[in-house]
């Protein structure tokens, strides 16, 4: 049929990407977003705008598991092209465009696919036994206890306690309370991936009605400190879970008013969101009232960042591309536009024109008043807090400060003032950023993340360590 | 539609033309569109898409096949994303095209109000309907952002119905034959164009839509619904800048061409220019942007209007 | 122009049907990164702005007065004006009192 055909050949110059950057993947990721450009494809920001879901790197498990389910959610025709490299990206796009133009396949395969999510009896273990192994993880609780309690007590609970609405496990404010620096992310994100998914499944008895209720509140109460409450139990069966998915349930929200909340993880896949980084949020409204962190995988593919340290990526580039995603979110388009250009000059070896784009960003960064509008008292930081938290103290001020002291930095870089910056040596532990956004409406906590200028991955999975 | 013709020789064409002022308006839509994918393409230095990408786009997400997530309340999605082209459409049909006019409402201000109003229920539905926490957040964003732009509007479009006594349109465009009211009113000029990115959900208001909330409103969309809801955005800022010219900039009244041409090249020149200024400023953050409406565009809304009230007294 | 509209909008849902690989809508998880949704989206939402609306209530139904009363200005002349911009003024006052209260701030 002709008409399909040419609708095809004009759709394919109009592809959207949704782009998997796993961890140590920046430059696939960078050289993916460049070629792109050149062929005029748009990243999208869900899989719901995607015709090619991209995945930059061989993702772990549990990326790939993420993956999986974003394959599910495009909507087709899609594509998928596994990028392993930055030499990878070309031939990969190219097959992507032959592959998007064969509409019969793509028919077969809207008609051959699953039509409707699967959603497990006991919704997801996999998924919940590792946002619950995050939660104990920054919270600092003892992995023994933590065990124990969710085996025995939501056991009890579940089938004898329907009344027992004020069974929270941790208080929000406690939550805050706890030291996450005392935390060992090593030990915990290598051991726990097995066990705590494994005890999960045990508990798990297909054949109950009540378990889903059980494991729902479970992760939430467990999780977000507080604001499961456990009321689910008291309404057995499938009234209170459409589809298998829960209602949302209600938590006192500061004001002390009654207000649904709803989970919100941000990351591993989010655009301009620090790859591989996982916040799971507790929302109500748009104000995240509670927040744990995590690396996806947990950390462990700590490979791919040599070659920053072998010094092929210059240090100003990532600090560029930062400035892009922060750009992008207060949503001054050609400011960001400036910021990538100056990033790939950077990436080319062509320190005249980075040179041009730095000094132009600078001079716009400093004296727009809308930038200026946008960042200032987002998550302002007293030297007083930094010491707490235990970060650098290029983060001090409020994000407007940070991000004038960010393009500072990228231009005397670029100008050669500083060569080799020591990259590594002024990390923000990404273990903090709970600390610092709950509290924070949604927009905030993401120009908050952004503004903190994180290193890709790897790196500070290594710091996480030391 | 009323019978009784102003006296500014204005033509109520038959409802067939109505077929015609709706290729003028998807005309117009594409040209912001158009517009835009060039302006974006040139800084970002895309090597492909320009001018003719939106046609691309077009073609996607035709060939896309629909989406709806589990439990989602479909019926409400649907009429959101559709209701935004269609809403457009309602308003342009009070828009005098040079001496042609689909229906001379002796209302006709307000009815442009009342379209513009509805695009509240229209975002938020989308963003409800779709069952996702980002279309959620973005849907009540776009609430957040009416409260402030809204009164503002309202305010701005009772100014020129002040200096021209009517709230019909025509009489309004009739009114300014020796000044345009967007001179002697600058303030409700700029406050209007304000209100029309806002209810087009575009540029700075486009908080609803943000890259921070994942897409927000469009972000479960795919398919032919996405594409009514975007096309609805580049329409309704098409309607709002042709709305702007009988109110602001003069209507049809202009040397050498033809009625209907001023309006096209009016109307083309307003939409470049709030189509140009996306890219240069910032989403407003709906929680900051509140308290500018409230204190700083509503007094300055409300003294315009003053202003040409006690003008208006004075000289008649 | 209503028909118009519908016409619009029925074309190209006809249009899409003919050309899109599938016509049946695709059912999904909602776009939560890949990770499983915990409930549904579709709950109380905490709307922060809640005073600022009401103070908007007051000034919506204002406008209801406000577009009458701008076609009879040039009759009505000087009077007319001083009694709408009192209260117009009146409320203004009522919202530089919520101003200071913080109805505009969220927190």
């Amino acid at each position: 049929m002709g008409l399909t055909e040419t609708l095809a050949r004009l759709a394919v110059r109009a592809t959207r990407i949704l782009v998997v950057e796993a961890p140590g993947q920046w430059q696939t990721r960078v050289e993916l977003e460049q070629q792109m450009l050149r062929l005029g494809w748009r990243p999208a920001w869900t899989p719901g705008d995607a015709d090619v879901l991209a995945v930059c790197g061989a993702p772990g498990p549990e990326l790939a598991q993420l993956v999986e389910r974003l394959w599910e959610q495009m909507p087709g025709p899609r594509v998928r092209a596994a990028v392993t490299s930055p030499t990878a990206v070309t031939p990969a796009l190219n097959d992507a465009a032959a592959l998007l133009l064969d509409t019969p396949a793509h028919r077969t395969d809207a008609q051959e696919r699953a039509q409707k999510p699967q959603i497990p009896a006991v919704m997801d273990h996999g998924g919940h036994g590792e946002m619950g192994h995050h939660g104990i993880d920054h919270s600092g609780m003892n992995h023994g206890g933590h065990d124990g309690m969710d085996h025995t007590s939501h056991g009890g609970m579940d089938q004898g306690q329907p009344g027992d609405e004020d069974h929270r496990t941790m208080k929000h404010e406690d939550h805050h309370g706890t030291d996450h620096s005392s935390m060992n992310h090593g030990g915990h994100d290598g051991m726990d991936h097995g066990s705590h998914r494994g005890m999960d499944h045990g508990d798990t008895d297909q054949g109950q009605p009540g378990d889903e209720d059980h494991h729902g509140m479970n992760h939430s109460g467990m999780n977000h400190g507080g604001h499961g409450e456990m009321d689910h139990s008291s309404h057995g069966g499938m009234d209170m879970a459409p589809e298998g998915i829960p209602l949302a349930q209600g938590g006192e929200d500061r004001d002390g008013l009654g207000v649904d909340v709803l989970h919100l993880p941000l990351g591993p896949v989010l655009p301009f969101w620090p790859a591989g980084l996982v916040l799971h949020c507790s929302l109500q409204g748009d104000v995240v009232v509670a927040a744990d962190a995590a690396v996806v995988d947990g950390g462990s593919h700590a490979d791919g960042i040599h070659s920053r340290h072998s010094g092929l990526v210059p240090a100003a580039a990532v600090r560029c591309d930062n400035l892009v995603a922060l750009l992008t979110l207060i949503g001054t388009q050609d400011l960001a536009a400036r910021a990538r250009s100056a990033r790939d000059a950077l990436l080319h070896g062509d320190p005249g024109g980075a040179r041009g784009a730095v000094e132009r960003l600078h001079r716009v960064v400093r004296r727009s008043i809308f930038v200026r509008w946008s960042l200032r008292g987002v998550l302002p930081l007293a030297p007083a807090d930094l010491e707490r938290h235990g970060l650098p103290d290029r983060c001090l001020g409020d994000a407007y400060d940070r991000v004038l002291s960010l393009v500072e930095r990228v231009r005397a870089e670029v100008n050669g003032a500083n060569p080799g910056a020591p990259v590594g040596a002024e990390r923000v532990p990404w273990g903090m950023v709970p600390h610092l956004v709950t509290g924070l409406e949604i927009g905030t906590v993401r120009l908050a993340v952004a503004s903190l200028d994180l290193d890709p991955f790897p790196a500070v999975h290594e710091v996480g360590h030391a | 539609m009323p019978e009784n013709m102003p006296e500014t020789l204005l033509t109520t064409v038959p409802a067939g033309w109505a077929v015609l002022a709706g290729m003028i308006l998807c005309a117009l839509a594409f040209f912001a569109a158009a517009l835009d994918s060039a302006l974006s393409a040139r800084a970002e230095g895309a090597g492909r898409g320009g001018w003719l990408a939106p046609a691309w786009s077009t073609a996607r997400l035709l060939r896309q096949r629909r989406r709806t997530v589990v439990a989602a309340d479909t019926l409400l999605l649907r009429v959101g994303a559709a209701g935004m082209l269609g809403g457009s459409f309602l308003m342009v049909a009070v828009i005098p095209f040079g001496r042609w006019t689909l229906a001379d409402l002796d209302v006709g201000v307000v009815w442009f109000n009342t379209v513009d109003v509805m695009v509240w229920a229209l975002v938020w539905l989308a963003g409800w309907g779709a069952n996702s926490v980002h279309g959620l957040v973005g849907g009540y964003r776009f609430l957040a952002h009416g409260l402030a732009y809204e009164l503002p509007l309202m305010f701005a479009l009772v100014a020129p119905a002040i200096a021209a006594g009517s709230l019909r349109v025509s009489d309004v465009a009739g009114a300014q034959d020796r000044l345009w009211f967007a001179v002697w009113m600058p303030v409700a000029f700029v406050i209007f164009l304000v209100g029309v990115t806002g209810f087009s959900v575009w540029g700075p208001f486009a908080a609803a839509l943000g890259a921070d909330v994942a897409g927000g409103v469009l972000a479960e969309l795919s398919g032919v619904d996405r594409l009514v809801l975007q096309a609805g955005r580049y329409a309704f800022l098409a309607a709002g800048a042709a709305f702007s010219v009988p109110l602001f900039l003069g209507g049809g009244a202009g040397p050498f061409l033809p009625e209907w041409a001023w309006v096209v090249v009016k109307t083309v020149a307003v939409l470049a220019v709030l189509v140009w200024l996306r890219r240069k400023l910032p989403v407003f953050r709906p929680d900051r942007f509140l308290e500018i409406g409230w204190v700083v565009l509503l007094p300055a809304a409300v003294a315009q209007d003053l202003v040409v009230s006690l003008v208006v007294v004075w000289k008649g | 122009m209503a028909l118009m509209a519908v016409l619009a909008v029925v074309f190209l849902f006809t249009f899409h049907r003919l050309t899109a690989v599938d016509t049946s809508p695709l059912e999904v998880l909602p776009a939560q990164s890949g990770w499983m949704p915990q409930e549904h989206a579709l709950s109380r939402f905490h709307v922060r702005w809640y005073l600022a609306s009401i103070v908007f209530l007051a000034f919506d139904i204002e406008m209801l007065f406000m577009y009458p009363w701008a076609v009879i200005v040039i009759e009505r002349g000087m009077s007319a004006v001083v009694e709408m911009f009192l209260f117009l003024g009146a409320l203004l006052v009522g919202v530089v009192w919520a101003w200071r209260e913080g109805a505009f701030r969220w927190a």
